[in-house]
């Protein structure tokens, strides 16, 4: 019986424990002022840096903006992993004089303007349809499903020893009038279509 | 526990800004690099949130750089740059030519590795080095490996397939706060890699003198998008060492080991780990016979990203020893065997949060369940023979910003044993980035080793009749926590490009540290049996010196010092039988000077020179002294392909052979000189 009653005591202490744990803890959400809210990863926080240099480190053609001081033209189709990261990234930036502006798809048919076009996981069965629709027109496609390259899209963020890697499709690329600068190409995996 | 593996990550993943770790093809400093590296990135770690328009002016190479689920662990990676910690990375293992993690771990500075015969190695950090070591906690992935027997490690079981090792951080001084009871004196982290990172297929062989022949294979793949696994196997057998006169010591030992890990990013926000070993060997005694140990674990974690600087994760593992140890006659009583088979089972939960913009939180619960059988041999009994423990723990920490480049760590642990209770392990630590790239910091902490089943459940029968004591030492029943304060401080810098180093010093202040106590002397007793109890006390203090040196491309060089003065007695009033001379066992002074040059023709050259100060062996029966000694060994390798690497290893060279631990006799065991040749394949 006195084994028991000591394994009651401790877990009576562990019992206290935890409870001072939680009033100490909630005692702190009360005071601080502000809590970070859930949000996207850090993961996404670096590739909304990268959408944002690819917007430095592409040429697209004359005709795939309307005039001079038209908008360059981020969009995420699909379920957006971001959360406010490519919003921030971009606020108040310009490209060669262009402003950057974040648009949000639902499907590939509500895709009009569009410059570079973040095609997210929630896509990966209907990649083939959303390349197919685009095809001719100067758009940037970029994703980090697996095979993403492979499949036609341009530029796949692939995650290697916990460092984002590029794979780079040149081929979709240059069929879509694209042009990448060497300082893009150069840190990044040329990937031919079949092997990703 | 979580938390090491977390703070391992920390410190792996982000803590070394990769550019820098290439351009030095090193790491030694991790922390100094962490916390000093460029502007950008030290700022990136000592805000709350790293700003977007930071990682906006890095170039494409610098973004690709940037390791991305590591920032959820910065607050680790800032309490671990401002203390006493050493990483050795998986390149300089395998360019060392270590063959085992004890071998390994002499690549650490501040550690004193002294291998006693041909299975058995002493680790500890500033000082206490003794037969029943006991004031480091080690951690494979996570998992505690000590132990509770007398709270120390079989080294000879820690293994794995070397080439799958991440990195192992061994950090000097007190890490109770975050880590709980027994972290007196150290921590070691050994990591594996993730297996991700161990695509393909990797063969192993080769053979020499001492590690007479091995053989190792590991494969990796992918079982779905995202969900990697490895699967590996190893064997290897030793041979034996020799005793002073000379003699074959009979201490050749074989083991063979396998597991698995399975690592999962399905879902991004919820990486996933599986692993699992198993291992199973026989070992030679000296004094007569085979012992036999085996094992087993099986480890789940589970990490829930909430926000890049906020998370929580659960991990739970399931770990099974057995041993069986020949214990000779002593005269009077027969010689056995004694077993033990332990089984633990441990949950670990632990949230990261910010609050604000100048805090970082971090709270944990952790309860582990052990069950230790032992099968009592007639020499040294345990009673009760089978024990259950609990140990419940909660800990919490802030990290407080005070300013740009001063930060402020309080935290404490909160622990509940089934031996002494509660016990309370706070700690304090200031870390002032004072000038690009150099740093101060200092800490106060208070750790406890609590008492393990030798300090209370000990036997050890004489067998004489009974007017003559039947035991020669038992536990104390009133055993109870050893403590330490300890004062840190601590100086990291990178000097130019080239230069890299740390400088600690501390000063450890140890209270109730385990005595013998004789028995009422009568004409039958004679002093017997003496009991633990804890009647000593005194301090310790020194420096641990590194540094990083890259000559020129291609070849760079590694020196370490360290300083130990201990200062042990009996308290005022008190007894010990041995005088305050039990619980010490180490060398004053130890010096390593490691050269790693690449030569043309994929040919690379390492060597290692060390030289251990005399180490003076009190805890036996009369004090005794092993020699100070230099030891040199030697790596050649050649990379004729990619994919195939051949090299030979020499260990030990300077001696025929040497001791390193144990006591002036002829029965002494010596470390012989010894080499191998060891073919790598990967595919």
């Amino acid at each position: 019986m006195a084994v028991l009653s000591a394994t009651a005591f401790v877990r009576g202490r562990a019992a206290r424990w935890i409870a001072a744990a939680g009033i100490a803890w909630s005692a702190l959400l009360l005071v601080s002022p502000a809590i970070a809210q859930p949000e996207a990863t850090r993961e996404y926080q670096i590739k909304a840096v990268f959408l944002f240099n690819f917007a430095q480190f592409v040429d697209w053609p004359p005709a795939a903006f309307s005039d001079p001081q038209a908008p360059l033209i981020i969009g995420v189709l699909g379920d957006d992993p971001f959360g406010s990261f490519l919003d921030q990234t971009v606020r108040g930036e310009k490209v060669n004089a262009r402003p950057l502006v974040v648009r949000r798809y639902r499907a590939v048919a509500e895709v009009d303007t569009c410059h570079i076009l973040f095609i997210c996981g929630s896509e990966a069965g209907r990649l083939e349809n959303i390349l197919a629709s685009l095809k001719g027109r100067s758009v940037l496609t970029v994703g980090d499903m697996d095979g993403f390259a492979q499949r036609g899209g341009m530029i796949r963020f692939a995650t290697e020893n916990n460092r984002i890697r590029l794979r780079v499709n040149l081929a979709a690329a240059k069929a879509a009038q694209l042009t990448l600068s060497s300082k893009l190409l150069r840190p990044a995996d040329i990937v031919e279509p079949g092997k990703d | 526990m979580i938390l090491p593996l977390l703070r391992s990550a920390a410190v792996a993943r982000d803590g070394l800004p990769a550019w820098r770790a290439r351009s030095l093809r090193t790491t030694v400093l991790a922390c100094a690099a962490l916390a000093l590296a460029r502007p950008g990135i030290a700022q990136v770690a000592a805000t709350p949130d790293p700003t977007v328009s930071e990682l906006k002016k890095l170039s494409v190479e610098e973004l690709m750089d940037i390791e991305v689920t590591s920032v959820s662990k910065q607050p680790e990676k800032l309490l671990d740059a401002a203390s006493a910690i050493q990483v050795i990375t998986n390149e300089d293992i395998l360019r060392s030519g270590a063959s085992s993690i004890p071998e390994a771990l002499r690549l650490a500075d501040n550690l004193d590795v002294a291998r006693q015969n041909s299975h058995d190695w002493n680790i500890s950090a500033r000082g206490f080095n003794t037969d029943l070591a006991n004031k480091l906690l080690v951690l494979v992935d996570g998992r505690t490996v000590y132990t509770p027997l007398f709270s120390g490690v079989f080294w000879d079981v820690q293994d794995y397939l070397l080439a799958d090792l991440d990195r192992i951080e061994v950090i000097s001084g007190p890490g109770g706060t975050l880590w709980g009871a027994n972290a007196v004196n150290g921590v070691i982290n050994i990591t594996t890699k993730n297996a991700k990172d161990t695509q393909g297929g990797l063969i192993e062989t080769g053979g020499g003198t001492d590690l007479q022949g091995f053989a190792a294979a590991r494969y990796g793949g992918k079982l779905a998008p995202d969900v990697y696994f490895r699967v590996y196997a190893k064997y290897f057998d030793r041979a034996n060492e020799g005793t002073a006169r000379g003699k074959d010591a009979t201490d050749g030992w074989n083991m063979s080991r396998g597991g698995f890990r399975i690592d999962s990013t399905a879902s991004p926000q919820n990486p996933l780990t599986l692993q699992g070993d198993l291992y199973s060997g026989d070992e030679d005694v000296t004094t007569g016979g085979t012992g036999r140990v085996s094992g087993g674990n099986l480890l789940g974690r589970w990490t829930h990203t909430l926000a890049p600087d906020s998370d929580l994760s659960l991990q739970l593992y399931y770990d099974r020893t057995h041993l069986a140890s020949p214990k000779p006659s002593n005269g009077f009583v027969p010689a056995g065997t004694l077993t033990d088979d332990l089984d633990t089972y441990d949950l670990d939960f632990q949230y990261r949060f910010p609050v604000g913009r100048s805090h970082r939180l971090i709270w944990g619960l952790g309860y582990r369940f052990t069950r230790d059988d032992v099968g009592n041999a007639p020499s040294l009994v345990f009673l009760p023979a089978r024990l259950d423990q609990r140990l419940f723990s909660g800990f919490v920490q802030d990290e407080i910003a005070l300013a740009p480049s001063l930060t402020l760590t309080l935290g404490s642990k909160l622990e509940h044993n089934d031996y002494t209770g509660v016990e309370v392990e706070p700690g304090t630590r200031l870390q002032w980035n004072f000038a690009d790239r150099r740093m101060l910091w200092a800490a106060v902490s208070r750790a406890v080793r609590t008492p393990s089943r030798i300090d209370r459940d000990l036997q050890e029968p004489t067998g004489l009749p009974a007017p003559f004591p039947s035991s020669i030492l038992n536990g104390g029943p009133d055993f109870r926590s050893e403590t330490v304060v300890a004062y840190e401080l601590g100086y990291r810098a990178e000097l130019g490009a080239k230069l890299s180093g740390s400088l600690s010093f501390f000063f450890n202040d140890y209270d109730h540290v385990r005595s013998t106590t004789p028995a009422p002397l009568t004409a039958t007793s004679f002093g017997f049996p003496l009991v633990f109890q804890n009647n000593l006390e005194g301090e310790t203090h020194g420096a641990e010196l590194s540094f990083t040196y890259q000559m020129r491309e291609g070849w760079r060089l590694h020196g370490g010092y360290t300083l130990l003065r201990e200062h042990l007695h009996v308290k005022p009033g008190q007894v010990d039988f041995s005088h305050g001379l039990n619980e010490t066992a180490d060398p004053g002074q130890q010096f390593s000077l490691r050269s790693s040059v690449d030569l043309p023709r994929n040919v690379e050259l390492d060597s290692g020179l060390r030289w251990v100060d005399t180490l003076h062996n009190n805890n036996g029966p009369n004090p005794g002294t092993v020699p100070g000694y230099f030891e040199l060994d030697v790596r050649l390798g050649w990379h004729p392909t990619r994919s195939l690497e051949l090299s030979l290893v020499g260990q030990n060279l300077l001696h025929d052979h040497h001791p390193e631990y144990g006591f002036p006799g002829p029965a002494r065991e010596e470390i012989q000189r010894s080499v191998y040749g060891k073919a790598t394949w990967r595919f």
